[in-house]
């Protein structure tokens, strides 16, 4: 255990160090290379965001980043532990302990209700009181009445909501947003937003999204920019 | 209920049609097994229970050297469990008014009959009725052709021998009044206690003492172990296995559920297979955000073992649902056709093979894809990743294969029929595959005709792997399914061919050399055709290559034929309904040699060329084995183990001449004239053992259809899995072709010709690969003739192609209801 175990983090740890990484997917004939030498290093409670044109590799360096691929070659550190060097079984251990995430195309259990989604990942934690905790979090984000909805009768920014509401469930220290605007408009993208960013100070929990959306991306304390799987820092926010 | 027990909740999952498909086969197959296997022991027990009324009994021990079967026997197998009956047949000369008629005489003890009834008036304008005990003390039961030619009536009085008894009776029919060359008409039955006093049996007389024995299989066997090495040569044990008639037309039926129960478990199993890699596919999702959630791979492992498991409840519950009252339903048709009161039992034994057909389903074909399902990548949350490596979809074809082949062995127990349906299967579908490809790429250059068929057949190119892929499980679907009408039909036919409505149930025997010509003008006459007569001489087969025949044949072979008297002929001419195996025929002047019945040769281990002695009163001949030739014993015609050439040593022995024929019932009156004018010769009417077999055969034919059903339920899960497979993407597509402007009759004319021609593809094929498979079954297994089935062959193709158009103009249904923006949100 004690090499999945994860710290918090501290102002002079990082919580999230990334370390000459690079990642090639094999065409057979053809090697396609989609990040070359990607350094990175945030912060505990920092919220960075990483804004790219389509195609540029940032959904794959997300996933890379939260444990869910490896990488061709290179090493992510996160809170301590190398997680490139773990087995699947041992990140699916610290995912679930640690990370948290929101999708593009919210990812919910058809299924299952607003509240059983949400109560999913305490369950899968073994924490207590699942469903109280799950309760407190659908109304934090405003669905308090729509506990017993499917996500088939729920719109797409409550049904994002109901995945943010998730994603805090099981009080990750660091959470990845894939596009969590993209599939909602302007507005309803905005109170997403809102409600991303305040959560996210509210739990204290580290934030790392992959966006398009140029108003959230300001809103982060850190901004990247990846163009053609190069990773540069673009600028830093003042928190 | 909490988020994680709901994942794995039955409940929830019934909402996922994948899952209903799936467990809709697993339904059908253990509701198949189980069916079968209550049914088919059942129907053993009653068929062999029913066929047990021709011995009147279980197992009979004739003795045929006039001494009593000692009383210790009797003990013997009371104390085994065993119900114990005797008899003592012997002929006389009886008195009655003012003739004597030379009669078969029957007497009974008070069990009699163990098994069966005897049918009886009590007088000749008195309805039939069927009674349980032959006559008592001082009774007697005449014929009713007995009656005529004594001219005697139901309370008149009989001498036999020293004893006058009372005529109180007409005995219309024996249960075990069967088929016996010895047999001599007409018949008496009286009480055995009032034969001593008759004083006819006396030392040297032929009489026949015979013990009957009913009860449990088990029982049976053990006695009949005990009984072995007290038997002398004169003693013959009679099973109802050994009735030739009967157990050839059993052991098709048997085979025939066998295979249909092994075809219906086959089908259900590749719809649980379609299912269950549709519902893995589906659940790659899931999957895969479980594991972003941080769940572990072998804990995924077990959530999907758990629930199928709780599938295995609910299918083996649901199953057994069915199958109980169908059971039952089965068994009151059989109990009420047979007139018998049925014993409606469930052996717990016979359900293993259900539960195992259940696990082997969902262990051999549903768990592979959703074993699957642990290596897929938490990546596929955020990008669809590449599905399953070949390998994979190559190690659970190897698991399938491997539990096909166990369920079809477990079921039919019969390696080689496993083999050749399996091998069979194989072949069928690689060149289904190969020629469905070449179908679809055909389609490539077909264009033109109206933009619905343009579109129907874009589509069936589009998609052709998937299209293949349907084609081929449609055809192996049509395939099955056509193969068992198929042999059902010819199986029917074949019965309905060997008894024709007019049967001989007439023989004549004990035919004068010099009375053969007056005998055919006789009956010819009277319209009855008598085609053939057949010379028979009563001899023993003694001596086999020099050796007597009981050390040249092993021990462990124990052959009736050796313990008694068999029938031989001499004819020039094969009947039709013999065929040789091996050897030749005798040829025109052929005066040696010796044709023998091939399934007495197998038992005794008889081949071409050796020399087989018989012993005919005090004289010897000996011949070798010319050929070997297979009899059709239930043809209810004249039929000889041994057939020498004529001109040979045989003719020169003293024979006596044998016929069949048939004469409709309501001339019976035409056999009394037979009976005074040739008084010498017996008449055995074997028409209620035609009967007896027609209504086996009608009780058969009723559990064959209902088999048939099943099956017919399992290939309709069978499509339903595989339209259910491509259900989703195809109404995505519609939902898209709609919102692109596509009109209502476009997408409906298009859809439905799609289908309609996949259901014709896969209906030819189907059709063309049943052909192929009954040729192989009918020669393997039914020993019978392959004619064309055009009557099959032509429509089949038609209504597969009728019934998957209408499967696809149904599965196009909500695209035409509801609009297509909200079909395409609700599909996402």
């Amino acid at each position: 255990m004690t090499d999945t175990a994860m710290t918090t983090g501290t102002p002079s740890q990082p919580m999230l160090r990334v370390s000459d990484l690079s990642h090639r997917v094999d065409l057979g004939s053809d090697t396609l290379t989609i990040l070359q030498g990607v350094n990175l290093e945030i912060k505990p409670g920092e919220s960075a965001a990483i804004v790219g044109r389509s195609g540029s590799g940032k959904t794959t360096l997300l996933g890379l980043l939260a444990g869910l691929d490896t990488p061709s070659e290179g090493t992510v550190e996160l809170g301590g532990a190398v997680i490139s060097a773990l087995d699947e079984d041992e990140r699916a251990r610290l995912r679930a302990q640690r990370v948290g995430f929101v999708f593009q195309s919210f990812q919910l259990l058809p299924a299952l209700t607003a509240l059983e989604n949400v109560m999913l990942p305490l369950e899968l934690g073994g924490l207590d009181a699942p469903e109280a905790r799950a309760r407190e979090l659908l109304e934090r984000v405003g669905l308090g009445e729509r506990l017993s909805h499917t996500p088939r009768q729920l719109s797409g920014g409550e049904q994002q909501r109901v995945a943010i509401a998730r994603a805090f469930a099981a009080n990750p220290v660091i959470l990845f947003a894939d596009e969590p605007t993209g599939n909602l408009d302007n507005h309803t993208g905005q109170a997403i937003s809102d409600l991303l960013l305040s959560l996210n100070r509210e739990q204290g929990t580290t934030l790392v999204l992959v966006t398009h959306d140029e108003k959230l991306a300001e809103r982060c304390q850190r901004h990247f920019n990846i163009d053609a799987g190069h990773l540069t820092e673009s600028g830093v926010t003042p928190a | 209920m909490s988020a994680t027990g709901k994942l794995v909740s039955v409940r929830r999952d019934w909402r996922e049609r994948d899952v209903r498909v799936l467990l809709a086969a697993l339904m059908v197959a253990v509701a198949t097994v189980a069916t079968i296997a209550l049914f088919a022991s059942q129907l053993q027990t009653t068929l062999v229970s029913s066929a047990s009324a021709f011995l009147a009994a279980d197992r009979q021990l004739e003795s045929e050297n006039g001494q009593p079967i000692p009383p210790a026997w009797f003990e013997q197998a009371r104390t085994e469990g065993l119900k114990t009956a005797r008899m003592t047949e012997f002929s006389t000369m009886i008195a009655g008014g003012d003739r004597f008629q030379l009669v078969s005489v029957k007497a009974v003890g008070p069990h009699y009959p163990l098994r069966g009834e005897i049918e009886f008036q009590s007088a000749l304008d008195q309805p039939h009725q069927m009674v349980k005990q032959g006559p008592g003390r001082g009774d007697v039961w005449l014929s009713p052709r007995l009656l005529q030619l004594l001219s005697v009536r139901v309370g008149d009085t009989v001498d036999v021998g020293n004893l006058t008894l009372t005529v109180s009776g007409v005995l219309v029919r024996e249960p075990d009044g069967g088929f016996s060359m010895s047999a001599l008409a007409p018949r008496i039955m009286m009480n055995v206690d009032d034969v001593p006093a008759t004083g006819v049996i006396r030392t040297g007389s032929r009489v026949n003492y015979v013990a009957l024995f009913a009860g449990d299989e088990s029982a049976l066997k053990s006695f009949h172990q005990w009984l072995k090495p007290r038997l002398g040569p004169s003693h013959e044990w009679k099973s109802v296995q050994d009735g030739q008639a009967l157990s050839q037309s059993l052991a098709k039926a048997e085979r025939f559920l066998l295979l249909g129960g092994s075809l219906a478990v086959l089908l259900a199993a590749v719809a649980v297979a379609v299912a269950s890699r549709q519902y893995a596919l589906g659940q790659r999702d899931t999957v895969a955000l479980l594991k972003t959630l941080g769940v572990g791979s072998r804990r995924i492992g077990q959530l999907y073992v758990r629930r199928l498991m709780l599938w295995g409840i609910a299918g083996i519950a649901g199953g057994l649902l069915v199958a109980i009252p169908l059971y039952g339903l089965l068994s009151q048709v059989v109990a009420s056709a047979l007139d018998r009161p049925l014993a409606y039992s469930i052996d717990p034994m016979a359900l293993t093979p259900a539960l195992l057909t259940a696990l082997v389903s969902l262990f051999g074909f549903a768990y592979p894809p959703l074993r699957r399902l642990r290596t897929v990548p938490a990546m596929q949350v955020l990008r669809s990743q590449p599905g399953e490596a070949g390998w994979a979809a190559v190690i659970d074809a190897g698991i399938a294969a491997f539990a096909v082949f166990g369920l079809v062995w477990l079921y039919a127990r019969d390696i080689s029929l496993v083999l050749s349906l399996l091998g069979g299967l194989a072949v069928l579908l690689l060149v289904l595959a190969a020629v469905g490809w070449l179908l679809v790429m055909a389609l490539r250059r077909l264009s033109g005709g109206g933009s619905a068929w343009r579109l129907a057949l874009l589509a069936l190119y589009r998609h052709r792997r998937a299209s293949l892929s349907q084609i081929s499980v449609f055809a192996m679907t049509m395939m099955l399914a056509c193969t068992l009408i198929l042999v059902r039909t010819s199986l029917l036919d074949d019965w309905e061919a060997q008894l024709p409505a007019d049967s001989p149930n007439q023989f004549l025997i004990n035919i004068a050399p010099d009375a053969v010509n007056d005998v055919k003008t006789f009956l010819n006459e009277r319209g009855a055709d008598v085609d053939r007569l057949y010379p028979m001489v009563r001899g023993r087969l003694t001596e086999l290559n020099g050796r007597p025949v009981r050390e040249a044949v092993s021990k462990d072979r124990n052959v009736n034929a050796l313990n008694r008297e068999l029938n031989l002929t001499w004819m020039d001419q094969l009947p039709d309904d013999n065929a040789i195996q091996a050897g030749h025929w005798f040829a025109a002047g052929d005066k040696t040699g010796v044709s023998i019945e091939a399934g007495l040769a197998e038992r005794l281990g008889v081949r071409l060329g050796d020399q087989l002695g018989f012993t005919i009163g005090s004289q010897h001949i000996s011949e070798p084995v010319t050929s070997i030739r297979t009899v059709q014993w239930d043809s209810m015609k004249p039929n000889f183990y041994m057939a020498f050439p004529p001109g040979g040593a045989l003719e020169a022995m003293p024979a006596t001449w044998i016929t069949s024929f048939y004469l409709p019932p309501s001339r019976d009156q035409v056999l009394n004239e037979f009976s005074r004018r040739f008084p010498t010769i017996s008449v055995l009417s074997v028409g209620h053992i035609i009967d007896r077999i027609r209504t086996i055969i009608t009780q058969v034919t009723q559990a064959i259809e209902t088999i048939l059903l099943l099956i017919l339920a399992a290939a309709v899960t069978v499509m339903a899995a595989v339209v259910s497979a491509t259900l989703q993407s195809r109404q995505r597509e519609g939902a898209l072709m709609r919102t692109l402007g596509a009109r209502q009759s476009l997408l409906v004319g298009s859809t439905v010709m799609e289908f309609a021609l996949l259901g014709l593809f896969a209906g030819v094929l189907g059709v063309m690969a049943a052909e192929a498979a009954v040729w192989a079954l009918q020669f393997r297994l039914f020993e019978g003739v392959f004619r064309w089935h055009w009557t099959v062959i032509l429509p089949l193709p038609l209504i597969s192609a009728a019934l998957l158009a209408i499967l696809g103009r149904w599965q196009l249904g909500p695209v035409l209801r509801v609009s297509p923006m909200l079909l395409l949100r609700r599909l996402e």
